[in-house]
């Protein structure tokens, strides 16, 4: 199966692509895998005010996962800790067109979104 | 063609629900050929594969007699035996021998029969979700630095440095094999240990709780093992 064009632009032109230090303030690091593909994704975000006003990313894994989390840091930018914890894997694949059998990428990137903010609430000092 | 010829409507020591035959109505009780009317009868799609080649739900298992069983039952079912019946025959042959094959697939290869296992388990072994293994999740993500490195750099400008890092990438990969094989020998004395506690079912209460914890190590086992497999085919792919 061929993939989407939106894929396609993602994996060629990946957003957000790097990493921050761990440590550094306001930083919140998620590292999730798929234990059915082996896929590993790191996602960051540095948050300001409450406010996230950068994130990052570094997935080792197919297309649909690196498409699927350039998205999300893309949509996690500028929306504030609440909001980007609603991003769905719905909306990804909906975004993407992501096929039957690379649904669980989405969902990797999800799992990914809520562990980076969880990392940063616990670092902050606020629990969930 | 003399229909008993070559379907040998022999009983197959099987646990299916008692039902019915599609064809003369008479009970069944896990033959998968009608004893009245000698009619094929469809494998239940709920029946597990174990089951299906009458093996017991065991890890080790001798293929050897898991050969002669699928051998048997293909010769059985194949569907070049019933090109002269019925439709309803012929698409019954032609399910059951693609359900036998599927089944035989499954159970031949041990990583794909724990992970079979592993799922029709699962309903009755809540909670063996697998634990993130963090620890393993760094160091794939510094492996996969170090190799993102090693591909950006240029072997005529910068040789001292391509061979510093391609000899470290090579320990690291000689390391990741060794924990491979140390994998694969824990995952077959857990297969020991799941087929200990399934021959003594019922004789104590606690049977059930101790499946659960081996079910458990046996999948952290196999989608680490899914992660390494990854980071030990990229390096291979980047050494050469």
């Amino acid at each position: 199966m061929a993939y989407s064009e939106k894929v396609v632009d993602h994996f060629n032109n990946p957003r957000n692509m790097g990493s921050f230090k761990k440590d550094e303030e306001g930083v919140g690091t998620g590292i999730v895998g798929a234990p059915e593909c082996g896929d590993v994704m790191k996602l960051q975000i540095k948050v300001q005010d409450d406010k996230i006003v950068d994130a990052k990313f570094k997935t080792f894994g197919c297309g649909s996962a690196i498409a699927s989390s350039s998205l999300a840091t893309e949509w996690m930018k500028g929306r504030t800790i609440e909001e980007a914890g609603k991003i769905k894997n719905t909306e990804i694949v909906q975004e993407l067109n992501l096929p039957p059998v690379k649904i669980h990428c989405s969902v990797l990137a999800e799992d990914a979104i809520k562990a980076a903010l969880n990392d940063y609430k616990k670092k902050h000092g606020k629990s969930e | 063609m003399d229909q008993t010829h070559n379907i040998p409507a022999r009983r197959t020591e099987l646990q299916m629900a008692r039902s019915m035959c599609w064809h003369c109505q008479s009970e069944v009780t896990g033959e998968y050929f009608c004893e009245r009317c000698v009619k094929v009868q469809p494998v239940s799609k709920e029946l597990d594969y174990f089951t299906c080649l009458g093996l017991p739900r065991l890890l080790n298992i001798d293929t050897e007699e898991l050969e002669a069983r699928f051998y048997k039952l293909s010769r059985a079912f194949h569907p070049d035996f019933f090109q002269n019946k019925t439709e309803a025959e012929q698409s019954i042959s032609l399910g059951n021998s693609a359900l036998l094959n599927t089944a035989y697939r499954t159970l031949k290869d041990p990583i794909q029969r724990a992970e079979y296992l592993l799922g029709l388990e699962a309903g009755a072994a809540k909670d063996i979700r697998t634990t993130p293994p963090a620890d393993l999740f760094e160091e794939i993500l510094a492996l996969q630095e170090d190799l993102e490195e090693f591909r950006a750099l240029t072997p005529g400008r910068d040789p001292g440095e391509v061979d510093t890092l391609r000899a470290r990438l090579k320990a690291d990969y000689e390391s990741l094999q060794q924990r491979q094989h140390e994998m694969e020998a824990r995952l077959f004395e857990l297969f020991e240990a799941w087929d200990t506690l399934q021959a003594r079912e019922g004789q104590d209460a606690g049977v059930r709780a101790k499946k659960d914890t081996v079910l458990k190590e046996i999948r952290d086992i196999l989608s680490n093992r899914t992660y390494l497999r990854n980071i030990v085919n990229d390096l291979v792919a980047t050494l050469g």
